[in-house]
């Protein structure tokens, strides 16, 4: 019953326009992707619905509940959690201590499923070692186990699977039906359209911080001015 | 392995320990000496750490505060007016030297805090500066220029603490207090200024209330800053300015940074050395500010961990090897 | 009235000698993120070396201003390229670094030196007389060359590729370096034109005011407080902010007397800084 609601949503810079008018709803449990070439304002837009930076206009809303200008720490608490693009952990602590201070600073308690996910990405095995030692993708699952580790009931993810090699993909995946499983909904900004197709049933597309389309991958991404804006775009991403 | 996930702490680490071992052994010196010099070297570091641990505190969350001699002067003050009333008693004056500036800094957290980097340093900077022209504009309170003088010695359980080696009984004392307050403070919430000072926006994402903890430590530095001020007006016998000179906060930081910004050892062992090296310069005490310059240099450029983190290394290193 | 344009003229005298330090140490903060605690210690440095010029070695006052000025100009390069460059993003190290320097510079001065002020005289003096109001020489000329050296920062700044060049780094790091601007050679520019203008600020006016070991610290202070006033990184509010600060000063001297005017802007630049950190003319905030 956790639902995110986004009403007209738009964030400036001084006078630079970053996105407006953003409209869209997750129901509890969903799964929800977001498109767009660099520079739509999809950061930007994890940014203000997570606090990070406040909104120029619009509402967000969490469980009927308006969030809208919380701090960070404020709207972590309530239950909405983030991931970050690049690596993102406490560089010089352990990794058990990374996942630790992530459970005690989300004062949820830790959250079902969370010693099978360690196993599966291979980091039961090496609680011991300083973060920043581990393989890149290591360190970018590290972080989103943090993010999961707060026990949140929305959570969003932004680029997870940037810079991973293609073999390591799959722990996206894997991540995403863990968090799903937990009865979160989840909120994926991604360049990988194959990871996008694979996962997600409805998909948003930003352009120039202007809402495209909304619905299903197979139809939004056959739309001629989604494949204008996009698409030409992602041939090298992909 | 949920219990592994998330250890307990000891309350006190082995770091925390020692420095508390060392207030509780200076206590020592002076029985077993009458030498004025080992008084007064001894005094001197030993109201310089307290100032130093104030500095520390705020440097577990990456903040450099500038700060500490305004609050200083808050307790020195406080305690120079009362012994104007003739209110003498350690407990309360301890009690109120410690309260005054943390109180204060309660507002002035509020304001200062939103700033970060260099920012934070610069606005603490202007503070001290703040203090030092209050202290001059306000003669009916502080004495302006003149400051305060001929303040009672402390009174402790019905003893006057009058003699050299009683007001350094007192500046262990202080220091003890001072030490076990930093102490408890940074290590029962070690994870939260460690993360912090490492990462303040992964941790604020996390949902740590990252304002309540600094504005925490502000306060508290404050109170102890209050300390360092009212042992070092009862060293001096006297409240004055110049004693709570913006430029003394540049001393502090520079014993913090140099003894080694990772432990509670590093203002110990900073202060320790730096007092120490400053009175083998003799009448030529001045001096003992190129030799800090030379330091933070190194410090900065080559031993990041200081005296003690470069130790605590090579301790490691030999230990890896055998 | 004879003492309000008295006063008037101290102001903004004293504004054109703030102006130069603080166009210094706010173009060190927009290009490098570095605040310069040896700000103070370069002016020191610059009145001790005009100094030296005139009393031991005998050259005459003007080619002892320019020796000043070569001589900061040239610690300040090779400071920022052998320590500053290496931590050129680490904003508490690279002030610790300038903070180590400036005691190290202080003490050098002071075993050279000694503690005692010096004998340092400005060659010019008497006065001009407009009526009722006197304008001593010594500041008039002071003046002159300050508005002369802003004038020549400007151009420097505004009207030749350097300058552009410096500008646009202070603009934006990554942008400017990703157009191919090379910091390497950028960078101790910057810290040698900005400490070069403390020095030839320190040789000016040392002999007008006072030149010992203990004068760094309140141009510190007064640097500042300028830069606070006018936004960090600001050129145009540095400028702005340090005429302001120097009749503030002056009048508050002359009609208040004790230290009330710099409290009043202490207090004035702490809640700037707090309730906007951009300062009187300044713009988006770095790191803050």
């Amino acid at each position: 019953m956790s639902e995110l609601r986004v009403e007209g949503l738009a964030k400036r810079f001084g006078g630079l326009r970053v996105f407006q008018d953003i409209n869209f709803a997750m129901p509890a449990g969903s799964l929800l992707g977001v498109i767009g070439p660099n520079g739509a304002g999809k950061t930007t837009l994890i940014n203000v619905i997570s606090g990070r930076q406040a909104p120029s206009a619009g509402r967000i809303v969490l469980d009927g509940r308006d969030i809208t200008g919380q701090p960070a720490h404020a709207i972590s608490r309530l239950g909405l959690a983030r991931s970050f693009q690049q690596t993102n952990t406490f560089k010089s602590v352990s990794v058990r201590e990374n996942i630790g201070r992530a459970i005690r600073f989300g004062q949820r308690g830790m959250p079902k499923g969370l010693e099978s996910l360690l196993a599966e990405f291979g980091l039961s095995d090496r609680l011991d070692e300083q973060s920043d030692k581990l393989p890149y993708g290591l360190q970018k699952m590290l972080g989103l186990v943090m993010a999961f580790a707060t026990g949140p009931r929305v959570l969003l993810l932004d680029e997870p699977a940037a810079g991973l090699e293609r073999a390591e993909r799959h722990h996206v995946d894997l991540f995403v039906q863990h968090v799903r499983d937990a009865g979160a909904s989840v909120l994926i900004v991604e360049h990988d359209m194959d990871l996008i197709r694979r996962m997600c049933p409805r998909i948003l597309v930003l352009d120039a911080g202007v809402l495209l389309a909304d619905g299903p991958p197979a139809e939004v991404l056959a739309r001629p001015d989604v494949i204008a804006a996009y698409l030409g775009d992602t041939e090298e991403a992909a | 392995m949920s219990g592994s996930l998330l250890p307990r702490a000891r309350l006190l680490g082995g770091a925390e320990i020692a420095a508390i071992l060392v207030f509780a052994a200076c206590f020592a010196v002076p029985m077993m000496t009458k030498s004025v010099l080992v008084f007064s070297v001894l005094n001197q570091a030993l109201v310089g750490v307290v100032a130093a641990q104030s500095v520390w505190i705020m440097l577990r969350m990456n903040l450099m505060s500038f700060a500490s001699p305004a609050f200083m002067a808050i307790g020195g003050y406080t305690v120079a007016i009362a012994g104007q009333y003739e209110i003498t008693n350690v407990f309360l004056l301890t009690a109120a030297a410690f309260i005054l500036p943390a109180l204060v800094a309660i507002p002035l957290g509020a304001l200062v805090l939103r700033l970060r980097g260099t920012y934070f340093v610069l606005v603490t900077f202007v503070l001290s500066q703040i203090m030092q022209l209050l202290l001059f504009e306000t003669p009916g309170l502080t004495g302006g220029s003149n400051g305060i003088s001929g303040i009672p010695p402390v009174n402790v359980l019905g003893t006057d603490m009058a003699t050299n080696r009683q007001v350094v009984l007192f500046a262990c004392g202080i220091a003890l207090l001072a030490t076990v307050i930093t102490a408890c403070l940074t290590r029962y919430f070690k994870q939260h200024f460690a993360a912090i000072e490492e990462n303040e926006i992964l941790a604020e994402s996390l949902g740590l209330v990252v304002w309540r903890y600094k504005a925490l430590g502000f306060v508290v530095a404050a109170g102890i800053a209050g300390l360092a001020g009212f042992s070092l007006v009862t060293m001096l016998l006297t409240a004055h300015p110049s004693s709570f000179d913006s430029g003394t906060a540049v001393d502090f930081i520079a014993y913090t940074i140099i003894g080694g910004r990772a432990s509670i050892l590093g203002p110990v062992v900073g202060t320790a050395l730096m007092v120490y090296a400053t009175n083998l310069f003799g009448t030529h005490g001045q001096y003992a500010q190129g030799l800090y310059g030379v330091l933070i240099l190194v410090v900065v450029l080559a031993l990041r961990g200081g005296i003690v983190g470069t130790v605590e290394t090579l301790v490691r290193k030999l230990r890896g090897a055998s | 009235m004879e003492q309000f344009l008295q006063a008037g003229i101290i102001g903004i005298s004293l504004g054109a000698q703030y102006a130069l330090l603080a166009l210094g140490f706010t173009l060190i903060f927009g290009i490098l993120g570095v605040v310069n605690f040896s700000h103070g210690g370069f002016y020191m440095l610059g009145g001790y070396v005009a100094y030296a010029c005139v009393d031991r070695l005998g050259v005459p006052y003007p080619v002892a201003v320019l020796a000043a000025v070569g001589t900061t100009a040239a610690l300040g390069w090779v400071f920022e390229l052998l320590l500053i460059e290496r931590l050129v993003d680490d904003h508490l190290a690279t002030l610790m670094l300038t903070l180590g320097l400036y005691l190290v510079m202080s003490t050098a001065m002071l075993e050279v030196f000694g503690p005692l002020a010096m004998d340092f005289r400005f060659p010019i003096t008497g006065a001009l007389r407009f009526g009722p109001v006197y304008a001593p020489l010594e500041n008039l000329v002071v003046l002159g060359i300050c508005l002369t050296a802003i004038m020549g920062l400007w151009l420097v700044l505004f009207r030749t590729d350097i300058g552009r060049a410096l500008r646009a780094l202070a603009d934006d790091r990554a942008v400017a370096m990703a157009q191919g601007l090379r910091p390497k050679l950028l960078f101790p520019a910057a810290f040698a034109l900005a400490t070069g203008l403390a020095g030839l600020t320190g040789a000016l006016v040392t002999p007008i005011l006072s030149l010992s070991p203990g004068v760094a610290d309140p141009v510190l202070a007064t640097s500042f407080l300028t830069v606070i006033l006018g936004g960090l990184g600001s050129l145009g509010g540095a400028a702005l902010a340090a005429f302001i600060v120097g009749i503030v000063e002056a009048y508050s001297s002359v009609y208040f007397g004790g230290s009330i005017g710099a409290l009043i802007l202490f207090v004035l630049v702490l809640l700037l800084l707090v309730f906007r950190p951009t300062g009187l003319l300044g713009r988006e905030v770095r790191g803050a």
